[in-house]
């Protein structure tokens, strides 16, 4: 059960470490530039990120007490889905084109926003909308 | 994935999928926003589900459908609405209107 549940997300981490691993080499081998390594990881990791999120709001689990409920999940799912899916696109284009100067700090604000994005509606679905609902559900 | 396509090449079969965006909503709801028949509609939604697009759960004789849409199937669906792909008057040769089923709705 646990293999199964998190035996993709293991290999994909191992399959992740690997990757850096062998940029890295190649990096202090001279095969490719110090910069370059760094960028294909960071590239690889806004992709990952992004084929993650994309299927968030398609778990959508047992079945809650009521619509209300149903309704609130699939907003915030919705929510976290998009945004983190985007903002793993926009991390692996920025690693990808931009200034390095540029792409460190862009990369950490726009994942972190939309983490905190992500995190803030969920709250605010399961508190301020809760409350707002006719059932309180 | 060409489950997926097929599923949003139908415009009815948007518009349930839009329907469902705002809230979970049983088969009978969702049938009263369109001017087709019950076995017509159970039809749409065996397509859906077929596709992974929507989840179904029985209770008694009342099925409830939740939205199950990837982001990217998401965006496939706004964009298949921005651009009216398979509208009423050009439906696809190969997909009419679905074959009733005999579910009950």
């Amino acid at each position: 059960m646990i293999v199964k549940r998190f035996g993709p997300a293991i290999a994909l981490a191992i399959s992740f470490l690997a990757l850096a691993a062998a940029l890295r080499y190649a990096g202090s081998q001279g095969i490719i530039g110090e910069d370059v390594a760094t960028r294909a990881v960071q590239v690889v990791i806004g992709l990952g990120l992004a084929a993650y999120a994309n299927v968030i709001p398609k778990q959508v689990g047992g079945r809650r007490g009521s619509i209300e409920a149903e309704t609130r999940a699939q907003a915030a799912q919705r929510v976290g889905g998009w945004s983190i899916t985007l903002a793993g696109l926009i991390h692996a284009g920025l690693w990808a084109f931009a200034p390095l100067s540029l792409a460190i700090p862009a990369s950490m604000v726009v994942v972190g926003g939309a983490v905190m994005l992500t995190l803030g509606y969920a709250v605010w679905c399961f508190t301020v909308r809760r409350s707002d609902s006719p059932g309180g559900a | 994935m060409s489950s997926v396509f097929k599923a949003l090449a139908d415009p009815t079969r948007r518009k349930v999928l839009e329907l469902l965006r705002q809230r979970p909503m049983t088969a009978g709801e969702l049938s009263e926003h369109f001017p087709v028949s019950k076995p017509t509609m159970s039809a749409h939604f065996n397509v859906l589900r077929e596709a992974d697009l929507v989840d179904a759960h029985k209770q008694g004789t009342t099925i409830t459908y939740r939205l199950k849409l990837s982001v990217l199937e998401d965006a496939l669906l706004g964009f298949a609405q921005t651009f009216g792909f398979g509208s009423l008057n050009d439906r696809p040769a190969g997909d009419p209107v679905p074959a009733p089923s005999k579910e009950i709705l």
